[in-house]
């Protein structure tokens, strides 16, 4: 018998924190110089989710998760966590539902996005986390001690890939197709937290303090867009 | 050279037998390798040095030849300062593998006790998983393999009877660790014919002294304690709070580091035959190997250990 109920959380995590830190900086030394493209890519996303091309963004997004699905997990997470290449194949998924919402023809209702309090705040948050992923989150990473080369770049690790993808999705998506596409990226968070959490480095406190606040952002798109459909009933 | 044995030599003899047999096992051997203490394990005249050396975390490096050679340093120290038994498991990601690279790296010492884990979720049956363990150690043998928290062990641990019984491996085992399932742990313990358990024992964590610990004794069973530093937790907060070392801890037993306070309390129960404790640093490795040194805590030093530690 497999007896999974009485494992704990720290036995799904079997490496101490410098070797994950070094994970992270291996990334860097072996993928170098593509964080320059990975980057413009991001400032690219930024752009687009500016002028609001839902389906761009969307094609592009897929390409940055089917690449970090196998540069991160399974190309070198796989190696230090069983769990790992399993991680790898989710992101594949995310890559893949991010495809079918390119080609649904969905776009987003900017309809809805002007019309409520919650909805606007929701896009505030969606700038910020999005934003936050993509540039405040690697230099703070270095604020609390992590080194440059250890620092996580958005289309190269886990971590701000999915962040900067849920600030995306959050302005752009609304309804099911905004938890679709936030589901996985949170998730991994979710993950992602607990490992730090494990590892026992306050970077976990950051990253649950950015899952609540995507919380709040879903939360607030999906009430916004339901108060404005009873407002179209009145 | 006069050779003639007189009775006052007999019996000066054998008032030295008769005390030292009153002694703990560990004490009989502390006088060879520079005080370093060994304990008998498997009801055999074999011995093991008290301090062995854990891999959980801190060997799971994957391919990255930085680390592993880093790796490789603190087998090499681990075996300059007299280390044997090495524990590692299918569930520590790439620890074997490093364990590999650092033996085809060192070479394999006489006093290197290589000890293994089967484990279910890891695939394969426990020959298949021994046969590939075998081949990322790059090794031909184990001293021991141990079923990984009790998973599938009626299975397992009759494949591994098979295995010891054709010579394949030297001993059996069973482990957990955190506590769990000490139940279960405690029947196989009465029922099977196993060589060796591996549980978790720290300062902090002392509830396999009631039960488990004895019966291990009564069997004779060889004991390996893991986690004795309960995850590097217990040494983190002594040092963050800044604690000092009471000044008794060296005159009493030596101890000049936390580091061998936490460890010599553990190896100093009679029932322990090593603790593993796992390092990333060569130097951290050499202040644990400090705790298999003589002298050891007496059994009222023990006391005023855990009294001490549950004051702070």
């Amino acid at each position: 018998m497999n007896d999974w109920s009485s494992y704990q959380l720290q036995d799904f995590i079997p490496f101490s924190v410098d070797i994950y830190l070094r994970l992270l900086e291996r990334l860097n030394e072996n993928f170098w110089p593509l964080q320059i493209l990975t980057l413009a890519l991001g400032i690219a996303a930024l752009w687009l989710v500016a002028r609001h091309h839902s389906r761009w963004l969307c094609l592009l997004l897929a390409l940055i998760w089917a690449f970090v699905g196998y540069g991160f997990f399974i190309q070198h997470y796989a190696e230090l966590n069983w769990a790992g290449g399993n991680i790898g194949y989710f992101f594949f998924t995310q890559s893949f539902l991010l495809l079918l919402v390119a080609f649904s023809g969905a776009s987003v209702d900017k309809s809805i996005v002007k019309q409520h309090v919650l909805t606007n705040l929701s896009v505030v948050i969606g700038w910020a986390i999005g934003l936050a992923g993509l540039i405040a989150l690697p230099l703070l990473s270095v604020m609390i001690g992590h080194t440059w080369t250890q620092a996580e770049i958005f289309g190269i690790h886990a971590d701000p890939t999915a962040i900067t993808s849920l600030g995306f999705v959050l302005i752009l998506f609304s309804g099911w197709r905004l938890w679709l596409l936030a589901l996985i990226p949170a998730l991994w968070l979710l993950i992602s937290a607990l490992t730090w959490t494990v590892l026992g480095t306050s970077w976990s406190l950051v990253l649950f303090s950015v899952l609540a606040t995507v919380l709040l952002g879903l939360l607030c798109k999906s009430v916004g867009g339901w108060m404005v459909k009873q407002d179209q009933f009145i | 050279m006069n050779n003639r044995f007189t009775r006052r030599q007999g019996l000066k003899l054998l008032g030295v037998g008769l005390a030292a047999s009153m002694l703990p096992s560990w004490s009989l051997l502390a006088a060879s390798n520079q005080n370093r203490l060994y304990k008998r394990y498997s009801s055999s005249d074999k011995t093991l040095p008290v301090i062995g050396l854990g891999t959980w975390r801190t060997f799971n490096v994957g391919s990255d030849p930085q680390l592993m050679n880093a790796r490789a340093e603190v087998v090499k120290a681990f075996f300059e300062l007299g280390g044997g038994m090495i524990d590692s498991s299918p569930m520590y990601g790439s620890a074997p593998d490093v364990m590999g690279h650092a033996l085809n790296k060192l070479g394999t010492p006489d006093t290197l006790f290589s000890a293994e884990k089967v484990w279910s979720p890891a695939g394969g049956s426990a020959h298949q998983q021994v046969a590939e363990l075998k081949s990322r150690w790059q090794l031909d043998y184990f001293d021991l393999v141990q079923v990984h928290n009790l998973t599938d062990w009626q299975e397992h641990l009759a494949a591994l009877m098979k295995m010891k019984a054709e010579g394949r491996i030297g001993y059996v085992g069973i482990t957990t660790s955190h506590g769990r399932r000490h139940q279960d742990f405690e029947q196989i313990m009465a029922s099977e014919a196993i060589d060796f358990v591996q549980l978790s024992y720290s300062i902090n964590q002392r509830a396999v002294e009631n039960r488990l610990l004895p019966l291990a004794q009564e069997k004779g069973i060889a004991v390996i304690a893991n986690r004795p530093f309960e995850g590097g937790r217990l040494i983190q907060d002594l040092k963050r709070r800044n604690t000092a070392l009471p000044e008794w801890a060296e005159a009493e037993c030596g101890c000049t580091s936390w580091a061998e306070f936490l460890l010599k309390f553990i190896v100093s129960h009679p029932a322990v035959t090593c603790a593993i404790p796992a390092t990333t640093r060569v130097e951290h490795l050499r202040e644990n190997m400090r705790a298999g040194l003589s002298p050891m805590p007496s059994a009222s030093t023990r006391e005023k250990m855990v009294r001490y530690i549950e004051s702070l």
